[in-house]
Formats: C-alpha cells, structure tokens, sequence
C-alpha cells in the first residue's frame, strides 16, 4: 500500500508541477500581449451577426440582458437578436416581448426543448455570418461585438470566447468562485488558446463562425454540456478557438454550496461524457496540441482525485485510531498536545504537498497580478480558494460515480 | 501558435530539478537525523558509564552520597531512554516510505540491547541502594503481528509523561531477533503481545491507563495514585 501511495504522489507532484511552470512560463513570456486584441479599422469590415439567447424562466435576468444587448456599439442593422423561449412557465416570454423590435425577436419552443435544442432553433433561423450564443442571465458589455468578431480575420478561427465574470458576489462562497473564475475562465483560458488548446466555448458567451457550424453541425442536444462538446468538434474540424481577454461577460453563479455542487456534477460528468464521446481525439494528430492536453488534463484529475481518496482514507482511519486510543486514556487530550515539532520527523511526502502549495500560491498570485481589476490578494481569498480545491474532488468523485453508474444528470 | 515548443523543455527541466531538490533535501535531513540519533545514543552511553561509575563507588566508598548521585541521574535517565525510543521510531517512520534505511533498524537493535543494559543495573541499584523504584518493560512486536500494540504503545506514552522519578520504563521490540530480549521474555514467561511486566510480574493483552495505574499503585504508592 504505501508503494501505491508513493507512486501516486510522485505521478500527481510531477504531472501538477509541470502543468504550474508550463502556464507560469506562458504567463510570464506572453503578459505583455494578453489583452491584445485586434481591431477593425473601417466599419464597412463589421460582419452581420446573430445573437441567439436561450431563455427558461428568466424573468429575473431577462430584461438586464436584453437591455445589455440594445446598449451595444455596433450597428443595429448589421446584429440580430434571437431570444427563444423554451418553454417558459414565468413571465420571461412577457417581458421579452417589450423589447421585441426591428432587430430583437422573440421565437417560442413548443414546450421545453433544452438549451441545445433552442440553440440550434435560433441558430437555424439566423442570418448572420456569425453566431454568438450566450445565456440569459448575461450581462455583455457594449464593445463585446468589436472586440471578438475581428479575431475571425484569421481563417483559422472557428469560435472566440471571452472571459467570463461573476456578476454578484454577496457571501463568501461567490466570493471564491468569483476568483476561480477570473483565474479560469479568464486567464487560464487566455493561456488556454495560446496553446490552441482551448477546452470549452462559455455558455455565456461565446461567438461561431457560422459557415464552420454548418460543416460541424450544431449543438449536441444529448450532451448536458454542450459548449464542451462543440469545442472537440472544432479542434478536430481543424479550426482554432481564440479567446478575447480585453472584454468581459458576467454571468450569475451559484449562491450556496447545494447550487454550487449541482452546476459542477453537471460540469464535470459532461466533460466525462465528452471525453467519451470524443475518445478517438486522443489519437487524433488533427488536433494538435490539444490531442495531449485533454489526457494530460484528465489524467491529472483522475490521479489527483486518487490521490485525494487515498489521502482521505489514511487521514479519517488515523484519526479513528487515534480516537480509539484516547478512550483508553481517559480521553486525555491535553496531555498529548504538547507542541513538540521535530522538523527531523517530517516525511518527505510533506516537501511535496508543500512545494504544490506553494507552487500554487505563486501561480495564483501572480495571475490575479497580471488580470486588471483583479480583487484584492486577501489571505481568506486563498485560503478559500484551496478549500474549494477539496471540495471540488468530492464534486468529481459523485460525477465519477454518476457517469459510471449511468445516471441521468439535469441541468 | 503563439507559445514556443522550448517552454515544455525549460519545464520540464525545471520539474526535474525540483525534484531533484526535494530528494537533495530529504538526504540531507537524513544524515542529521542520524547524526541526532548517533548523538543521542553516544549521550545514553556517556550515561551508563556514569551509573558504572557510581556503581562501583557504592561499593568502594559507600552507599551514603553516591546513592543519592545514583538516583539523580537515573530519574534523567528514564525519561531520556523513552524519549529516544520514540525518536528513532518516528525517524524511521518519517523515512521508511522512500529508503528502508538499515541504520536506523541497527540504531534500534543498539538501543535495545543498552535498554537491557540499564535494566539490569537499575536492578543492582535498587538493591545496594534501596532505592524505591517501580520498573514498567514493555514488550511489543510489529503492528501486522500484534494489533494492539500500538495502542498499549499511546496509553505507556501518555502515562510516562506523569509518572515521576520513582518510576522507569522501558520498552523492547520482539521482532529484532536479540537473543538478550528473548531471555527476558522466557523469565517472565511472556506468551502473547503487547505484555507489561511489573517489577517481575507479567501482564499480557491490552490495557488501558486505568488498569495500568491500578497494578502499578498495588506495588507501591505513587504520586499517580492519588488521582
């Protein structure tokens, strides 16, 4: 058993170690072009764009969005926006309607079809050259249209993504997944597409080049993750997947630990599925860099949550046993906490979990050095961040089981 | 592609480097570990020539004032003895998952032997110079043989920590094949582990601190048996 364990932290130091410095060093080489991006020097270049806008019960957010949308700077003759009610209980289809003009319309589903489905309902109606599919609790910005589409200059660009921020942070909890995002969906996806290795187009908001949609078809409507997918069919059409960091979208997050825990099983057993799905891409030499980076992503994951059981079930049975020894001494905890450090005493498992920590903490604080408007570098901020870190595992164990037990997830 | 192919080299590099570091710095607290070690058995054996000392002036001079020097040094000595026990034992635990390092197997096996040393001139003292002491040994064996060893280990280490001068224990480790505690096991007649052994009588299986207390106060009148 220890020879397993053993391994299992040498395969999760070095693989997790290797991932930190690979990004560091990208980082660091190329922070100096991360909001780069380019422009259109005539408006005469602006492509005609299609907004598509998937709504179910969305009273609350609708209108925000929409209103986000009529604020944008781009000519209103040259973007369309499709809002498709699917299916709505709540008064969104009501509130939609208001603003319903020459380039906002509303299309109705017969009944709740799914996001993927009212994607591919929009998208079939669109008569843009380009798509951008967001959701409606999206809040754009109005340069979001001048800042993605130039980037489809390159012919080789199949979607372009944003990043994506929180839009409330009320409680601790947002606070953490306000980081994490800005971190993940933000800079690591930045980094991301340097590599060409972009793993997901952002529900959000992301945007698609209409004519690549037709060779690849649409949104998978049997996959729960849908911008997930989409993104292997594209890297195996051939085509890239930029990332745009000079603007933003934000979007609602999860308020409590219980929403948190249903959007991640979603997440995380949607990327299992996909890898599935799309398993022959680990042979494929189309792909490029992106073929390594799914098994190298994955096998992280699976031998860092191995790794973290395994860890787990050490730690709980010692402190069983520990507990069970303590009856036999009349619980006398006070006597056995001596602060008796022996540095000579540490394993070198420690010098690995520490090296990881700190490892982490410069990744980290240098990312949230190099994003603008950052929040500020508070110790609470990391200490939450690496308690999410261990939530997380348990998230990935229950989507582990629900994919191997075939269980159906709902959005 | 924006990146150069030279960044997956340089961290690659880097990785191995530190790990290279991690290794270096394990081997190196591995030589002072030792070196503690080697240091703490040196000041054991700086000791049992001391109490040889004092042995033999009992008997040349008297057992007035080197009794009293006598158990001085013996009630630094209990206390010395367990605390180095358990340090070789954590050091090799701390060590043992990467290297089974065969110094600190040798270090245990000295330690034991001198264990058994002082045991018996503890006895002789007691005798010259009536010196009321409570002897507590302890045998054990390895975790996968005696399940309950470790935790007749956690109950003696938290008792040691209140026992007072007036009493010495010892611990001895069945599974290193010296012939010196195998002795000891047959003339206590020894027949399962863990086993306590009070002042020559033996009590096997698992006890808890209260039962402890209790055969060690039915001998004589400790401060721990007042509680």
């Amino acid at each position: 058993m220890n020879i397993i364990y053993t391994i299992l932290v040498h395969i999760v130091w070095f693989l997790s170690t290797y991932f930190v410095i690979v990004f560091m060093l990208a980082l660091f080489s190329n922070r100096k072009k991360l909001y780069y991006s380019p422009k259109f020097e005539k408006d005469d270049e602006l492509p005609k764009v299609s907004l598509i806008v998937p709504a179910y019960n969305e009273e609350a957010s609708i209108a925000d969005c929409i209103s986000s949308l009529k604020r944008m700077d781009y000519p209103k003759n040259l973007y369309e926006v499709i809002i498709v009610n699917d299916g709505s209980k709540d008064k969104t289809a009501e509130i939609a309607k208001k603003y319903a003009s020459d380039n906002i319309v509303l299309i109705d589903n017969s009944g709740n079809k799914g996001k993927a489905r009212s994607l591919n309902h929009g998208i079939s109606l669109a008569k843009g050259d380009y798509i951008a599919c967001m959701d409606a609790d999206t809040i754009v910005p109005k340069n979001i249209l001048r800042k993605t589409l130039p980037y489809f200059k390159d012919k080789d660009i199949g979607s372009v993504t944003v990043s994506v921020k929180v839009r409330f942070a009320d409680n601790f909890l947002q606070k953490i997944v306000r980081l994490e995002y800005i971190l993940g969906l933000s800079l690591f996806l930045k980094i991301f597409s340097l590599f060409n290795c972009v793993h997901v187009t952002p529900g959000p908001f992301s945007v698609y080049r209409k004519s690549m949609l037709d060779d690849i078809g649409c949104f998978d409507p049997k996959n729960i993750t849908e911008d997930l997918e989409i993104a292997y069919r594209i890297h195996k059409s051939g085509h890239k997947i930029a990332n745009c960091m000079s603007t933003a979208v934000h979007t609602i997050t999860p308020h409590d630990l219980k929403g948190l825990y249903r959007q991640r099983r979603r997440w995380y057993s949607g990327a299992l599925l996909t890898l599935w799905q799309h398993r022959d891409i680990l042979k494929s030499n189309k792909t490029g860099l992106f073929g390594y980076f799914i098994p190298f992503n994955y096998a992280l994951i699976a031998s860092g949550l191995g790794l973290f059981l395994f860890s787990s079930y050490l730690l709980l049975s010692n402190m069983l046993r520990n507990l069970s020894y303590y009856s036999l001494t009349n619980y006398n905890f006070f006597s056995n906490m001596t602060f008796d450090f022996d540095l000579l005493a540490i394993s070198m498992f420690l010098f690995f979990g520490l090296s990881g920590i700190i490892g982490t903490v410069l990744l980290v604080s240098y990312g949230l050095g190099v994003v603008r408007k950052s929040p500020k570098r508070r110790p609470s901020l990391y200490l939450g961040y690496f308690l999410l870190f261990f939530i997380y595992q348990a998230f990935w164990l229950a989507s582990f089981l629900v994919v191997f037990m075939r269980r159906k997830v709902k959005w | 592609m924006v990146i150069k192919k030279s960044i997956f080299a340089y961290a690659a590099i880097i990785t191995v480097l530190l790990l290279i570091s991690i290794y270096s710095l394990n081997f190196y607290l591995d030589s002072v570990r030792e070196d503690a070690v080697v240091n703490r058995m040196e000041g054991i054996l700086d000791e049992y020539q001391e109490i040889q000392a004092l042995s033999l002036m009992t008997e040349v001079f008297g057992g007035n004032i080197t009794c009293l020097s006598l158990s001085n040094t013996l009630s630094y000595m209990d206390k010395n003895l367990w605390e180095t026990g358990i340090k070789i034992d954590k050091y090799r635990e701390a060590t043992e998952q990467f290297v089974r390092d065969p110094f600190y197997l040798e270090q245990k096996i000295k330690f034991n032997r001198n264990e058994i040393i002082y045991l018996s001139m503890l006895k002789k003292m007691k005798e010259q110079c009536s010196i009321n002491q409570t002897v507590i040994s302890y045998f054990y064996k390895k975790k996968e043989d005696c399940r309950d060893c470790d935790a007749q280990a956690f109950v003696l280490s938290d008792l040691n920590k209140e026992i007072d001068s007036e009493m010495a224990m010892f611990s001895f480790d069945s599974d290193l094949g010296l012939a010196s505690i195998s002795t000891l096991s047959l003339f206590y007649n020894i027949s399962s582990f863990p086993c306590i052994v009070v002042e020559d009588d033996a009590y096997c299986g698992l006890k808890n601190k209260n039962q402890i207390v209790d055969i060690i106060c039915s001998y004589r009148n400790h401060s721990i048996c007042s509680g």
